[in-house]
């Protein structure tokens, strides 16, 4: 699986992070530097906790580590999650943290995938 | 206009008036019998003063008279006593010598016996010879032999003259004249006059034009009523004053002139001088004083009603002014408040037709569950009305956030190539979903980047050029221009103006006058089947004024709609990109001259040589004339609608004349998608997407630079040298500092990691002044955030306080950069990081 394979099935825009990377080496790095990030770890703890302050600061580091891999599905529905805590808990939070959950296991399951394949080549 | 205020104004108007009147004219009246009564008083003084002295004249001189006779009779001496012949010559001559015309004894019959002169006769005789026996003298009138009026002057006579036993009196004749003398009633100079007559109302002396022999005649036939005293009062009044002995006053219309009358007795006599005062002459200045009185009076009253009236009429007016104002003030209000309700019921209307579809296919959707194309179908139909609910509600949200000025622009680097190029393609769909015919053009522009908000600018032309489709029929036409001007800013700045036009169904002018205002949407069966809120031109409006630009409008209905938008816009200085390609010569064929000669020059600022065509015809002489010359342009542009001979039909026949070589590039605004099998069977090899910009030709053209004639690319200007630069870099998350840590290192730049805003400070704390260069801080971090750490550093005691702080967030909105800027950041920049961005933020920052 290539990095542009893991992408497309994460859904993400290959093309601009390698244009703001300046190449697949860094990108690769901080993709599979993406899987020991704690923020969802957080994000997950603070939705049980109802801890809404802590889920939105937890959410927009998601949000922002997505603009910067350009993981634009995830990117998507963490921003929106981000939305709907800024101003405390609204109703729309819980299904658009169900959605940031899928897609975040999603990500991870694509990023998982080709971390398996890199190791075995 | 009739209204309480002008009703109460004018009434007391008229009250004010007629109290006015009333008061000036009984003023009048009242000073006029004031000074009547004081002429009469003064006449009476003056009158009463004449007739004594007339009196006492009278008196003096008749007294001298009957004195000169009593003497006449006391000194006769003693020895003429006894002898009769010799007193009756003492007495002849010392009467001639006190010049008495005639003189005679006078007898207790009444009798006369002449000492000599002619004989005479009282006129009234028993009235003298009551005074002579009572021994009294006397002066009467008589008559004499020729029935001449004389005057009488009688003395008694005490003692026996002899012969004469019987003797009671002397009497002696004096002229008539003499009485009118004394009495001074001829004097002709004065305005006075005088009678004198008996109590029986007799003339003694008739003077002036009496004739009558009687003055109670001459009053019956003369005098006519005044001040209510009829003719016969006035002579019973006299005749009772006469009979008292007392003086009489009063004034009586003779001969149709008022006259002051004045009556006293005559010492002497039994005789009473009246005298007469015409008042003619005192008349005419009592007259002409009540006449000035009462037209001071007059013009006193007209002055203060004048003003009065003039007070009215300014406070009428003022009260109207304020009246109308209150009205305008009003109808203003209502109208505004029509205007909320119709929305209101207009946006209850909108937004219930696509929450009815929602819910209405919500239901479809689950009850079809098990059938997953239906379904599909519904949730489409769900997203539509949802995004169109979305749309109406951010409308509204933008209006109120508008109307409470809370809008920031938010100004940064705006590519107008860019702007253009999503509006098309925004617009692209629903311009074919009509059939309309769509043009974009653009001239002379110079200055493609420009400072503005890009997200506003957008939204000002997306709602225009949206409208302009929506107002439009299927197979109508609309037209975008783009132009640059000269900005009268200045030479930093640059006016644009755009136009978008076209030939829909236009507004009426009654409507174009408020198309502005919010709420507002052009009541008539035509439009109302088209959907939204009315807040669009509004907005547009609101944001063009924001921007300090214009947007004006020009429309007839039935003809279609042409909306201007100027605005003055700060030219993007930075340096762009160099755009130079080969030295080719080109064709350009569009049916709008303008628009060739304005890519011509575009083309010319990009090295390349070009010509152009304004037809497909002159097109393929202008190709083959070249080709036959072996001066083949290097490539062809052509507009796909053109009249006559469409670009794909030219481009057909330019390739039966060239072959396959020369590429020919098709320029349009329409989805090339649509034609595109067309026109490449057609022999077309590209594609540019319309509007023209040199940076939209610099891009397309340059695939076709060959190998050999790509030139080598020129040494880039070297890049600011951040290298030694030293960035605390706050972030909490740490795959983000990596990336911020990895792309900023390949610039040279030394990059220190704090995981938070606390720790930030901290370290710029324990830092030596001047040991960092800048801080780029992230604003969502546990701890302290962005905000606060931004706040605190600022709020530091130490020459480096003011050191540039750049915020770095996911969040990009105007009011986050807007709260960055309020927390004395120096600049902000939106996540995903980018190098490029990053090293030119910096570089201003830094003032490199």
């Amino acid at each position: 699986m290539t990095l542009e394979a893991c992408y497309a099935a994460l859904g993400g825009d290959y093309k601009d992070v390698c244009g703001r990377l300046c190449g697949e080496r860094l990108v690769k790095k901080f993709v599979l530097k993406f899987l020991d990030d704690p923020s969802f770890g957080l994000l997950r703890d603070a939705m049980e906790a109802q801890n809404w302050g802590e889920a939105f600061r937890a959410a927009h580091t998601i949000k922002g580590m997505c603009l910067n891999l350009s993981f634009t599905r995830l990117g998507t529905s963490s921003s929106a999650l981000c939305e709907a805590l800024r101003h405390g808990y609204t109703p729309e939070a819980e299904p658009l943290f169900r959605q940031t959950v899928e897609d975040y296991e999603a990500t991870a399951a694509a990023i998982r995938a080709f971390r398996t394949e890199e190791e075995g080549a | 206009m009739k209204n309480p205020i002008n009703r109460f104004l004018a009434r007391s108007l008229a009250i004010i008036c007629a109290i006015c009147i009333g008061v000036f004219g009984m003023l009048a009246h009242y000073l006029n019998r004031q000074s009547e009564e004081t002429i009469s008083q003064l006449g009476n003084i003056y009158m009463a003063g004449m007739n004594e002295r007339i009196s006492k004249h009278f008196e003096t001189m008749t007294e001298h008279r009957l004195t000169q006779m009593e003497t006449l009779v006391t000194t006769i001496p003693k020895a003429y006593l006894d002898d009769r012949e010799a007193l009756q010559n003492w007495l002849v001559y010392n009467a001639q010598a006190r010049g008495f015309e005639s003189a005679a004894y006078y007898y207790p019959d009444g009798s006369m016996e002449m000492l000599y002169g002619g004989e005479v006769t009282p006129a009234g005789p028993q009235d003298f010879l009551n005074s002579m026996q009572n021994g009294e003298s006397r002066i009467a009138v008589g008559f004499n032999q020729a029935g001449e009026l004389i005057t009488l002057i009688g003395a008694p006579v005490e003692v026996d003259l002899p012969g004469k036993e019987d003797c009671i009196g002397l009497v002696g004749e004096l002229p008539l004249s003499y009485i009118s003398e004394t009495l001074s009633l001829d004097e002709e100079d004065s305005i006075i006059y005088s009678f004198v007559i008996r109590k029986d109302g007799s003339f003694v002396v008739r003077t002036y034009d009496a004739f009558r022999n009687n003055y109670f005649e001459r009053v019956q036939a003369m005098y006519s009523e005044e001040n209510g005293k009829s003719v016969e009062t006035y002579i019973s009044e006299l005749r009772q004053a006469m009979d008292a002995g007392e003086d009489y006053s009063t004034i009586m219309n003779i001969d149709g002139e008022r006259r002051h009358i004045y009556c006293s007795a005559l010492p002497n006599s039994v005789w009473y001088l009246i005298s007469f005062m015409p008042y003619g002459a005192l008349n005419e200045s009592v007259e002409t004083l009540g006449t000035r009185s009462l037209v001071s009076a007059l013009i006193g009253c007209v002055v203060i009603l004048l003003s009065l009236l003039m007070i009215f009429i300014k406070y009428s007016r003022l009260s109207w002014a304020q009246m109308q104002e209150l009205e305008e003030a009003r109808q203003a209000a209502e109208q505004a408040s029509k205007s909320k309700s119709e929305f209101l019921s207009n946006m209850s209307h909108d937004i219930r037709t696509p929450m009815n579809a929602i819910v209405g296919m919500t239901a479809i959707a689950s009850a079809n569950l098990d059938n997953p194309q239906q379904v599909r179908n519904c949730l489409k139909k769900i997203t539509l009305s949802s995004k169109h609910l979305l749309g109406l509600i951010n409308d509204v949200l933008d209006m109120s956030k508008i109307e409470s000025g809370k809008m920031t622009l938010n100004l940064e680097r705006v590519s107008l190539r860019e702007v253009m190029d999503s509006l098309v393609s925004i617009v692209q769909p629903q311009v074919r979903a009509k059939e309309q015919s769509f043009n974009v053009f653009i001239y002379d522009i110079t200055s493609e980047n420009v400072y503005c908000d890009g997200v506003r600018l957008n939204q000002i032309l997306l709602n225009l050029l949206s409208n302009a489709v929506k107002y439009t029929p299927n197979g109508g036409s609309i037209q975008v221009t783009v132009h640059e001007e000269v900005s009268p800013k200045g030479e930093d700045y640059v006016r644009i103006r755009f136009l978008v036009k076209d030939n829909g169904i236009g507004m009426s002018e009654e409507y174009q006058s408020h198309i502005f205002e919010s709420f507002s949407r052009e009541d008539s069966k035509r439009v109302h089947r088209t959907e939204g809120t009315g807040l669009g031109m509004a907005i547009t409006k609101c944001i063009v004024d924001a921007m300090e630009g214009e947007i004006t409008v020009k429309s007839r209905q039935g003809e279609g709609s042409e909306f201007q938008v100027v605005l003055d816009l700060e030219r993007c200085t930075e340096q762009e990109e160099e755009m130079i390609l080969p030295d080719w010569s080109m064709l350009v064929v569009d049916d709008d001259q303008q628009l060739c000669e304005s890519t011509v020059s575009s083309l010319r600022s990009i090295g390349i040589r070009a010509e152009w065509a304004l037809d497909g015809e002159s097109a393929v002489k202008l190709v083959s004339r070249h080709h036959r010359e072996h001066s083949d342009y290097h490539i062809i542009l052509l507009d796909w609608k053109l009249p006559d001979m469409d670009g794909i039909a030219t481009a057909r026949e330019l390739r039966r004349q060239l072959g396959d070589e020369v590429p020919i590039l098709l320029i349009s605004a329409y989805d090339w998608s649509e034609i595109e099998e067309e026109a490449r069977a057609a022999g077309i090899s590209g594609f540019l997407s319309k509007p023209l910009f040199r940076s939209t030709l610099y891009h397309g053209l340059k695939h076709y630079v060959s190998a050999d004639e790509a030139r080598q690319p020129r040494p880039e200007k070297p890049v600011a040298d951040l290298s030694g630069r030293r960035i605390l870099v706050a972030e909490d998350n740490e795959l983000n500092w990596e990336v911020a840590s990895e792309l900023l290192g390949s610039l040279g730049v030394e990059l220190e990691w704090a995981e938070n805003g606390k720790l930030c400070v901290e370290m710029f704390q324990k830092a030596q002044s001047g040991w960092y260069d800048a801080i780029l801080m992230d604003i969502r971090m546990p701890v302290m955030n962005g905000y606060e750490a931004s706040d605190a550093i600022r709020a530091m005691d130490r020459p480096d306080a003011g050191l540039p702080i750049i915020a770095m967030t996911a969040d990009a909105f105007s009011e986050d950069i807007q709260r960055c800027l309020e927390h004395g950041m120096n600049a902000h920049i939106a996540k995903p990081i980018d190098i490029k961005e990053v090293a030119r933020v910096l570089k201003k920052v830094l003032d490199l």
